[in-house]
């Protein structure tokens, strides 16, 4: 509010105009109107295809792993070659898909409608870190045609100083990614507070934005010392610089702790916008207000706070001192509670709600399932003495996928079904999607568990070869991701399908409260005809629809090509403290 | 923010996304805290590496920061301090729509970041010949510590880190100054200036923390 | 600082001779022999100063919004804690921890 005396805002229901011939996917045409885009929802789908691609090609890798795994000798790929597709598994689902994944991809499209504002705050900004991500990529693919990376993710030293293999330039790589990775939270920070619409008050901001801007904190927090890390591992390599490295003196478990500072907490950067979708997804199919709406969306925060203090449960067996173990393990447990809180509160949210099981909630209800058992064995690990016992063997493995894949890609999955009509403005078949969520929820299942029972009677994790006890679990789990990799067939077919072949979506297929509906499915260029003003909370289901179809009215708002609106309903609201933006 | 959006006229350096100049600028600003938060934290791991070697051997760092020269890092250190003042003299200029005094400051500000760096030359020559390279270039034989390279590599990694901020801070500076000189900058707009500056007094703070860590150890 | 707050000249001057000041005395410790730990102390005590004003008055901070300096703090709110929790590590790497018996 700058000066202005006036604290009245007039205000003007305005009827949504469906499927409008121009929309931000065909305002302009040419592959240069997308490279260049500043438009937030074009960058947001140049990462959602690259993202993508990314999950594809790690997947592929994934299967390739798994049926390696067939036999308990070779099988058809070579041990080194094994290392070195574990390693690029690791580096391209965390570095190159889940990382984006909702934040880049979902978030961009989605953060500024749902705040009601015409675009990010530095446009050029958001853009610039596509391409840094892009760039990155590059970075990464040029490693693999140059000797591939055969040190795990972790990149540890002194492997990592010593190996034969292109880790200068797929760190190089990973460090490039990760300033396009503080860009984006940089913009989601600046954007949450100062473009917010009349009337968006903290309290009215869809869980959905709170889940980013506790990502954005960790995003801003913890890269830079994944920046500086990495620097170091390639002036390690490259100048023999001695800090990390135990010939020269270095230490490599200061390594360690300067990759897990990062690295603990990017797994909060991986997981909190996963429940800011599931948030999303329950109150919308439950058609009810969310259960303490202000406890998830601190409980975000929160663990956005606690991921910071915990990462040496990663290095228990490391040769960390027994203090810091015991104070790691400690710690460790405190992040259980808050994530506690957000299961608690979306199971309380289903509780006397009209459910209506379409596809993304059947994905909400899977994360739920898996989610917990992940979180569940989490806390078990976090135990000192167990982990000693359990590290490093599959029953990690299985644990972070539940948490990752189950978590994390089952509510990217489910957020992905919710808005695609609105991204594009298209149903998809909705028995198909159905068939796919129950082909990927089975399959994820018999991956995963039997993943659990090898780990516990010690079946290491990242080995070429095993004894024969483990054959029949190793074997499941194989089937189980050819199974996945069906499910994942099935649903880019009806997917694409959709895109040509789809109904026209309305507006607002399931009737949610958030913003996003409020506008043409897919959005115009500018989000909305006239700035949207927002007078109830997000998830008001039992206020009717039309009170949140509210914009301000007059010829010298919006973008002054709508000079008189054909709206019914107008009233005048006191802006004053309800005006968000500043 | 709404309703006096209509009475603001639209200025050419207002982007279509804000409602008015004082939402760019104020959204422009905390951008620019936030990303010098991720430039604390950068830094931040370099001096963690510098604090636990530090308390791993003492005694290498009180021997190690005799080599380094003390006035010459005083020197630099009021070079900067000075560049500091000059460049906010600049956001002041543009504030009161004083061009001349904008371009004359923002040389100043260039002219002190050469001297620093000139200076930082000077120093890191006298070192490569004597051999106090990083790690493993190292041959100097003037202390008697197993891990003397090491000292050697927290020192050229954090000033080297330092002065490519300073390089940068030189090209950003140099641009505006080509836009100030179009008359980019006045009372209604000078963002950018704004926050190079922040990012120019940022680079003062970690050198104001540099110098008694490595020049001043005894 | 809004955008419509001019910088006032006198404090600007003041905090770059407060600076200088600050230079030499810090200098002028280092040949002073304190007792060991305090010698760091003291210098660190007045590189702080030295930001702290830097943060004020150069950036800023004193008239802006409060969020702001909030920013500012969560950045070393995080960098302790990151040396802090590490320091429990490399500072008792040989010390036997007690619950072990």
């Amino acid at each position: 509010m700058a000066d202005s005396g006036s604290r009245t805002l007039r205000i003007r229901e305005f009827p949504i105009e469906e499927n409008p011939p121009k929309n931000y996917l065909n305002h302009e045409r040419g592959l240069m109107s997308w490279l260049f885009t500043l438009d937030h929802k074009r960058i947001g789908l140049m990462y959602l295809a690259s993202i993508v691609i990314a999950f594809f090609l790690g997947g592929m890798l994934a299967v390739g792993l798994r049926t390696e795994l067939w036999t308990p000798a070779g099988t058809f790929i070579d041990a080194d070659t094994y290392n070195h597709i574990f390693t690029l598994h690791g580096v391209i689902m965390v570095f190159l898909f889940i990382i984006p994944s909702i934040p880049a991809a979902l978030g961009n499209i989605f953060l500024p409608i749902m705040l009601g504002a015409k675009d990010v705050a530095f446009p050029r900004l958001n853009l610039a870190s596509f391409w840094v991500y892009s760039l990155g990529a590059v970075f990464a693919l040029y490693s693999i045609a140059h000797g591939g990376v055969d040190t795990g993710w972790t990149f540890y030293t002194p492997y990592s100083t010593e190996t034969g293999s292109a880790v200068i330039s797929m760190t190089l790589g990973a460090f490039i990614m990760g300033f396009s990775s503080i860009m984006t939270g940089v913009n989601f920070i600046a954007t949450i507070h100062k473009m917010r619409s009349p009337g968006m008050s903290w309290g009215r901001m869809p869980l959905f934005l709170w889940s980013l801007y506790a990502t954005s904190i960790i995003q801003v927090l913890a890269t830079p010392v994944l920046g500086i890390t990495l620097l170091l591992l390639v002036m390690e390599r490259a100048l023999g610089i001695g800090i990390f490295d135990p010939a020269l003196g270095g230490d490599p478990v200061l390594y360690q702790h300067f990759f897990w500072f990062y690295s603990h907490p990017a797994v909060y950067i991986m997981i909190v916008p996963a429940f800011g979708i599931i948030s999303e997804l329950i109150t919308t199919f439950s058609r009810k207000v969310i259960f303490g709406y202000w406890a998830i969306a601190l409980s975000s925060l929160a663990i956005a706070f606690i991921g910071f203090l915990v990462w040496g449960h990663h290095m228990f067996v490391s040769g960390q001192s027994e203090l810091s173990s015991v104070v790691f393990s400690f710690l460790t447990f405190f992040v259980g509670i808050p994530t506690g809180i957000k299961v608690l509160n979306w199971v309380t949210t289903l509780y006397r709600g009209s459910i209506s099981l379409k596809t993304p909630m059947l994905y909400a209800m899977i994360f739920l399932i898996l989610f917990t058992i992940g979180g569940v064995t989490g806390i078990m690990l976090g135990a000192l003495s167990v982990n000693v016992h359990l590290h490093d063997t599959y029953y990690v493995v299985a644990h972070f996928h539940y948490v990752m894949m189950g978590g994390t890609v089952f509510a990217f999955l489910g957020g992905l079904h919710y808005w695609w009509p609105k991204i594009f403005g298209k149903m998809y078949n909705e028995f198909w999607a159905k068939v796919s969520a129950v082909i990927l929820f089975i399959a994820f299942n018999v991956t995963f568990l039997p993943q659990f029972v090898m780990g516990s009677q010690g079946m290491p994790r990242r080995y070429f070869n095993y004894i024969e006890e483990f054959q029949v679990m190793h074997q499941i789990s194989t089937v189980g991701s050819w199974m996945l990799g069906v499910g994942f067939i099935i649903m880019a077919i009806y997917l694409v399908h959709s895109l040509y072949k789809g109904e026209k979506a309305p507006s607002n297929p399931w009737g949610g409260r958030t913003l996003e509906w409020m506008t043409a499915s897919p959005p115009i260029h500018h989000n909305f005809e006239h700035t949207p003003v927002i007078i109830h909370g997000p998830y008001d289901h039992h206020k009717p629809i039309r009170e949140f179809r509210l914009g301000i009215a007059g010829s010298d708002n919006g973008h002054g090509h709508h000079t008189n609106g054909d709206g019914a309903h107008t009233e005048e609201v006191e802006s004053g403290d309800q005006t968000g933006s500043r | 923010m709404a309703n006096n959006s209509g009475a603001a006229e639209k200025e050419a350096h207002l982007a279509h996304h804000f409602v008015d100049s004082e939402q760019q600028f104020e959204a422009s600003k905390l951008g620019m805290w936030v990303f010098l938060v991720t430039e604390i934290l950068f830094f931040g791991g370099l001096f963690v590496a510098y604090i636990v070697y530090r308390s791993w051997h003492p005694d290498l760092f009180e021997q190690a920061a005799m080599t380094l020269d003390t006035t010459l890092g005083a020197v630099n250190t009021g070079v900067l301090i000075v560049s500091s003042l000059t460049i906010v003299l600049a956001v002041r200029a543009a504030q009161i729509n004083d061009q001349r005094q904008q371009l004359i400051m923002l040389g100043s500000t260039i002219a002190l970041a050469i001297t620093f760096m000139v200076v930082k030359y000077f120093e890191y020559a006298s070192k490569f010949e004597a051999g106090m390279l990083p790690a493993g270039l190292y041959t100097y034989e003037g202390i008697e510590h197993e891990l003397a390279p090491v000292f050697y590599s927290i020192y050229y990694m954090l000033t080297g880190l330092h002065g490519i901020h300073v390089i940068i801070g030189i090209g950003l500076i140099s641009w505006l100054m080509v836009n100030a000189a179009k008359g980019t900058y006045h009372s209604g707009y000078f963002t950018p200036i704004e926050i190079v500056a922040l990012y120019w007094h940022l680079v003062d703070i970690i050198w104001i923390f540099l110098f008694p860590l490595l020049y001043l150890i005894e | 600082m809004s955008l419509h707050h001019v910088l006032p000249l006198k404090t600007m001057i003041g905090t770059a001779v407060a600076l200088f000041v600050l230079t030499i005395l810090t200098v002028a410790v280092y040949y002073i022999d304190f007792p060991d730990p305090l010698n760091t102390i003291v210098a660190l005590g007045i590189a702080t100063v030295k930001a702290a004003l830097v943060c004020m008055f150069f950036m800023g901070l004193y008239w802006d919004t409060k969020f702001n300096t909030l920013v500012l703090l969560s950045s070393l709110l995080f960098f302790l804690i990151m040396i802090g929790i590490i320091l429990l590590d490399t500072l008792f790497r040989d010390a036997p921890f007690q619950i072990y018996g």
